[in-house]
């Protein structure tokens, strides 16, 4: 199958089980709710080195936000049950209860599985917090030097996908960040996925373990390494001299599955030769997304 | 089972009529026969619903009481869950110590509007009361939890007692606001009387009041100008008397 005169592989991305969240910051403008957002994301790209992985879903006018205030939605995604509202308790804390203006909210209301994190966060206000039940939900008001910061007493948990992927092999180096560009724009906003990475895109792909470094979880994924394509048993093919990845954890695999249907065709760009994906033979996770079939 | 039962006054009382056995949820169980045999008390004597009030439908917990009931009280007493619309003025004892569901009133309620039984130490508990009109003496005296909300003016003792929970008063609030409230919130939003022993701490805009207001303005219907929902207020801390851990929020503008 080719896009664009793009070889679409034959091949499948392998994604696993992840559980997830949905935060809604308001603030009194679109900035400061961008802020506290951009921090409450930060260093969260990969569950290998900081336990969880985040990102900013899309910006929500004032209409579709609690507060009628402008929002940011965060999903934020954990390997287990149990890190995820230490992660969120930790996170917001530092990040969204210390930004100017911001007010947090849970954006999966309908979700039978709670975690009390806002109620973990009261303590902040040393007794002097207070709790009010507006439509049937319980809010916490914490005194902050600012005003007052309010936080929803417990958020929705999720089971989501995360790791989704493809792989874009490029001519070059410039071609290879043209194409991911496209690919992230193309892709960004879209409802229930998250690129975690820098500016949604890996350049450093890793395989499980290591040839060499026994407590090395992830090292690089050297086979599609083009420095290396001399010396390893390498997938890079002949004329490819840069390769980019595009990472997509979802709150489920429909949407990762349609976000990559808009991603990989805006990715067919000049100077791409391949799409391909990177899989473990189907041994790591439950969720396969194949290709060809994705964008058929 | 019908989607809603209506309670028509067909007979008006000629002294008080305490009908505390009117709650949404009380009915959810009860076809119209049942609801009609249901007992009330009419100038101290005892007598049935069904004398008073004309009945269809049954076995559901959405009501609808409609005539001219400023002589019926304590409706909505102890009502735990459903929704209970009155198309029309209500007497005193209006959700009395209710724990839960809504009460919406198209019209005025009367003394203790969610205030708690002679001798009790709580009032309501939960759930949300809604009066489109004014309220009289006392709404939410004691009461420890959920939501009153009056389009017009509150009387005297508005919140009077209050352990927790939230009043909000959209005309103006009689004296005696809040005297010895514990915790929770009095929210004024026109002028309002109040005790010395609430002390002022800081005008700024705060968070739940805007929440609250909106959800008031998209889930209930109540008409609440944007100024208030993004507007200042002025807290006052009290009441300094007891634990001074409630607070009267006036809104004071833009």
């Amino acid at each position: 199958m080719r896009i664009n005169g793009v070889t679409i592989a034959d091949t499948f991305a392998e994604a696993f089980t992840m559980r997830v969240a949905r935060i809604v910051i308001t603030g009194r403008t679109a900035k400061w709710a961008r802020e506290a957002a951009i921090k409450l994301t930060g260093f969260a790209t990969s569950v290998i080195g900081c336990k969880c992985e985040a990102g900013i879903e899309r910006e929500l006018p004032p209409a579709d936000t609690p507060d009628g205030r402008p929002g940011i939605s965060v999903l934020f995604f954990t390997m287990d049950k149990q890190s995820l509202p230490e992660q969120l308790i930790v996170r917001l804390g530092q990040t969204v209860l210390t930004c100017p203006t911001t007010a947090c909210f849970d954006g999966l209301p309908d979700v039978p599985d709670r975690l009390t994190v806002g109620k973990a966060l009261r303590v902040f206000g040393d007794g002097f917090q207070a709790s009010k039940v507006i439509g049937g939900k319980r809010y916490w008001r914490l005194p902050v030097m600012e005003g007052e910061f309010l936080i929803e007493e417990t958020f929705g948990m999720l089971k989501g996908v995360g790791g989704g992927n493809f792989l874009i092999l490029a001519e070059d180096a410039d071609a290879a960040l043209a194409a991911a560009e496209a690919a992230v724009d193309a892709m960004t906003s879209l409802p229930g996925v998250i690129l975690p990475f820098p500016g949604g895109v890996v350049r450093s792909g890793s395989k499980v373990g290591s040839k060499r470094y026994k407590n090395m979880v992830a090292t690089t994924n050297d086979p599609f390494d083009p420095t290396l394509r001399a010396i390893t048993e390498s997938e890079v093919p002949k004329g490819v001299n840069s390769v980019l990845e595009i990472v997509l954890d979802g709150t489920d695999a429909p949407s990762i599955a349609a976000a990559m249907r808009v991603g990989i065709p805006a990715a067919c760009r000049p100077g791409v030769t391949t799409i391909t994906a990177a899989n473990f033979g189907g041994k790591l996770g439950p969720h396969h997304f194949h290709l060809r079939k994705i964008v058929a | 089972m019908s989607d809603i039962i209506t309670l028509s006054l067909a007979e008006q009382p000629a002294h008080a009529l305490i009908a505390d056995c009117i709650a949404a949820d009380r009915f959810a169980g009860l076809d119209a026969k049942a609801i009609a045999e249901l007992p009330v008390v009419h100038g101290g004597r005892p007598e049935t619903l069904g004398e008073f009030f004309k009945i269809r439908g049954g076995l559901s917990s959405v009501v609808r009481v409609e005539g001219e009931l400023a002589r019926v009280a304590a409706i909505g007493a102890g009502m735990a869950g459903g929704e209970l619309t009155i198309d029309g003025s209500v007497g005193r004892d209006l959700g009395l110590a209710m724990s839960g569901g809504r009460i919406d009133v198209r019209g005025h309620a009367g003394d203790n509007v969610g205030g708690a039984r002679p001798g009790a130490a709580r009032g309501m508990t939960g759930g949300e009361i809604i009066v489109r009109g004014n309220v009289g003496d006392e709404a939410g005296a004691r009461m420890r939890r959920g939501m009153i909300a009056m389009t017009g003016n509150g009387g005297q003792g508005t919140g009077v007692g209050m352990i927790a929970g939230t009043v909000v008063v959209l005309g103006r609030t009689g004296p005696g606001a809040g005297r010895f409230l514990k915790r929770g919130s009095i929210v004024a939003l026109g002028p309002i009387d109040r005790p010395a022993t609430f002390r002022y701490a800081c005008t700024y805009h705060p968070p739940h009041v805007g929440l609250l207001l909106r959800y008031l303005r998209n889930r209930a219907g109540v008409t609440v100008a944007d100024r208030y929902v993004v507007g200042r207020y002025e807290r006052y801390s009290g009441d300094l008397a007891e634990v001074g851990k409630g607070e009267i929020l006036h809104w004071v503008g833009e």
